[in-house]
């Protein structure tokens, strides 16, 4: 290294005072002062400006082409652009070997291929267990007032007190019960298993379940399918749902998702970051028709279990096939399976069972 | 539209380039990944240093100096914070909520320190910045206008941002000298307005042309299950409005404050700031900047930043009023990098408003 000093004579930038603004034009010359190597900083009028050991410096890593600083031990600091001059004079420093990956050659394509795959790993299979931890991290209080809140805006929205009479939601009530009771006893204690019943003229014959346990049925559905094996069937389906949590699941995968590509990418800038959030929407549709695959499945069994004849869940399906059939999209972009595919689905579990 | 920069204005100048930022990049993800996060300390270092020391007015450039493991050991304590915080709410969420309580009057605390932090862990031309601001300040600005604000319907926004925007720039000293902001509450209000006449003008006009119902919205979403065409064409309707709307709206609106804002802004010694961004410009980066990211699997991230940096820095004056070469540093303790560790993980933005 002592070698190169004279060729290092002139090498030009700019100095800085300690902690001023005072910025000239010049030089780093080295001498040799006895072990190590003594470096000056001199200006045009040749006056030194600072002095050290070549050791007492202070190099910051290379970063792309952004100057190169040299900070003295009194804190003056040399800036350059002269990056191999400032190799040659410091020799490999903390950093190089980061920066001479970080250069933009053909190794780059290796190192895209690792992130996209592992960005699809992590969707694939880390969101899930993020969005697991966070679960577990989350506390009771807070899902029930998730229920509260969701239910607060359906009243509010789209809900009219239920028409039903006592009986007919006795009758209801009853068939839920058996199947809540099907359950192991600490599944029934985790959740607060809970149904009510609205009238929801928009939504036609539905019932549906909030991440808490809180299960709403409509009065068109109690009417339109008073048979006790359909009900069992999707009101299995329904506590499948919360059983696995699928409504927690969604909402975690979106924050963890929006969290990784803050973290991990960096500022996404403007538009982008609301697309990001919402956009997961779409990219999370295929994992909600795998949630209502294993609800199928869930509610099935359930119904199996408590004495019901799993079949019901299938008379519901094939009866929505008949009325809305036609009008169904594409698989991939709807968030549920289509009728048709789930009565195959059904068939196919009920022969397993 | 784009009227040009103030005779005697100096343009920030960003020389950064795609290329050698995608490298960058691209290895800070995947040692991000591969450490699996730890690494984004030190990633986010490369990054802010890499984005301020291409970052050049009249010849000087500004530097970041914070380190990674200042972030990583800010950043551990705020998790760690979190996770104590959710234990204590399931097991005892009486005190939890005293603890929520509670945050209301920390939020302020680390809000300062977090400004203070990345202050003097940046500069420009070898003179580190300083930031004044108290925790009562904070407090006003951030929990008491914000409560006020929507108590009036968020009519007096445009105060609560001309306050939160004084609060930063105010208090932020380059060296010894500090910045002032003398802008009255009129160019807020006119931004505001202008905005708000171009949601009500394309709304009404959007819904006219359309036939768009918020009715039928409704009721598309709620039968989203049986008849999800319909919820489709309605929700890509609602989308649709939405973007040319309310976005637009937002640009104006951020456009106009930043040039009144730079605009009257000064540093002491006489130098001043100007800005001329329009908002069609600004829309147009962000839009074209969202297809191209997105379609390349966001692989053309870092052009699409370079892009942005690019431009606001083109757009963007320095007025000297003399010499440049008489800033000093002012001794100023930095603290921990905890308030900034959790800025960051509430996505709020502190940095230096270049």
């Amino acid at each position: 290294m002592m070698g190169d000093a004279p060729q290092l004579r002139g090498l030009r930038g700019h100095a800085y005072a300690a902690r001023s603004s005072y910025r000239q034009p010049a030089r780093l010359l080295t001498r040799e002062g006895g072990e190590d190597l003594w470096v000056d900083i001199q200006n045009d009028e040749r006056a030194v400006l600072a002095s050290a050991y070549l050791s007492d410096l202070r190099v910051d890593p290379p970063l792309g082409t952004a100057p190169r600083k040299v900070t003295f031990p009194d804190g003056a600091v040399f800036e350059t652009t002269d990056h191999d001059a400032i190799e040659a004079l410091t020799g490999k420093t903390r950093g190089s070997l980061l920066h001479h990956y970080e250069s933009f050659n053909a190794r780059l394509i290796g190192v895209v291929a690792v992130c996209l795959a592992a960005a699809w790993v992590m969707w694939r299979y880390g969101l899930d267990i993020m969005a697991s931890v966070a679960i577990a991290f989350t506390p009771p209080a807070v899902i029930e007032q998730i229920d509260v809140g969701t239910l607060q805006t359906i009243d509010f929205t789209m809900a009219e007190p239920s028409r039903l009479t006592d009986a007919q939601k006795a009758d209801v009530n009853k068939v839920y019960r058996r199947l809540v009771q099907s359950l192991p006893q600490d599944v029934q204690d985790e959740h607060s298993f809970q149904l009510l019943f609205r009238d929801m003229p928009g939504m036609g014959p539905n019932a549906f379940a909030l991440p808490g346990g809180t299960m709403v049925m409509t009065d068109a559905f109690v009417k339109d399918f008073p048979d006790a094996n359909v009900m069992a069937g999707v009101l299995g389906h329904e506590i499948g749902h919360v059983v696995e949590q699928h409504g927690l699941k969604r909402i975690y995968r979106s924050l963890s998702m929006y969290i990784l590509i803050a973290f991990l990418a960096g500022d996404v800038g403007p538009i982008l970051e609301d697309v990001v959030l919402e956009g997961n929407v779409l990219l999370s549709l295929s994992f909600s028709r795998a949630q209502e695959t294993s609800a199928d499945e869930f509610g099935l069994s359930l119904s199996d279990a408590s004495g019901f004849d799993p079949a019901g869940l299938k008379l519901f399906f094939e009866k929505l096939d008949e009325e809305y059939g036609d009008q169904e999209p594409p698989q991939w972009q709807s968030t549920h399976p289509s009728s048709a595919e789930r009565v195959k689905a059904i068939d196919a579990y009920i022969d397993r069972l | 539209m784009s009227e040009s920069l103030p005779q005697g204005a100096k343009p920030f100048d960003f020389t950064g380039n795609a290329k050698e930022w995608f490298g960058i990049w691209i290895v800070n993800l995947l040692l991000s990944i591969v450490t699996i996060g730890i690494y984004s300390a030190w990633a986010k270092v490369r990054t802010k240093k890499y984005f301020y020391n291409h970052t050049y007015v009249e010849g000087r450039n500004f530097d970041y100096h914070a380190t990674g493991k200042q972030i990583l050991i800010g950043r551990l304590i705020v998790i760690g914070a979190v996770i104590v915080f959710q234990i204590i709410t399931a097991v005892l969420p009486i005190l939890g909520l005293l603890l929520l309580i509670g945050l209301l009057f920390i939020f302020p605390w680390l809000i300062v320190r977090s400004m203070i932090f990345n202050a003097r862990m940046s500069s420009f031309s070898n003179v580190r910045f300083g930031f004044v601001g108290t925790v009562g300040q904070a407090f006003l600005t951030f929990i008491v206008y914000p409560i006020l604000t929507a108590l009036t319907l968020y009519t007096t926004f445009p105060i609560l941002d001309r306050a939160v925007k004084r609060f930063s720039i105010d208090n932020h000293k380059l060296g010894q000298a500090r910045f002032n902001m003398e802008v009255g509450l009129g160019p807020f209000y006119k931004a505001f307005l202008v905005a708000i006449a171009w949601i009500i003008v394309v709304g009404l006009v959007g819904v006219v042309v359309t036939g768009f119902s918020f009715n039928e919205f409704a009721y598309a979403m709620d039968n989203a299950d049986r008849a999800p065409e319909q919820a489709m064409k309605v929700m890509g309707l609602f989308y649709l409005l939405f973007f040319v709307a309310f976005l637009p709206a937002a640009f104006l609106y951020q456009a106009l404050v930043r040039n009144a804002v730079y605009n009257n802004t000064t540093l002491e010694g006489g130098h001043a700031f100007a800005s001329n961004v329009t908002a069609p410009q600004l829309l147009w980066l962000a839009v074209t900047n969202m297809i191209v990211v997105v379609f390349t699997l966001f692989l053309m991230l870092p052009w699409a930043q370079v892009r942005m940096a690019r431009y606001l820095a083109a757009h963007t004056g320095f007025i000297p009023g003399g010499s440049m070469d008489d800033f000093v540093t002012q001794q100023q303790e930095a603290g921990g990098a905890l308030g900034d560790a959790y800025t960051d993980l509430e996505g709020i933005d502190v940095g230096l408003p270049i």
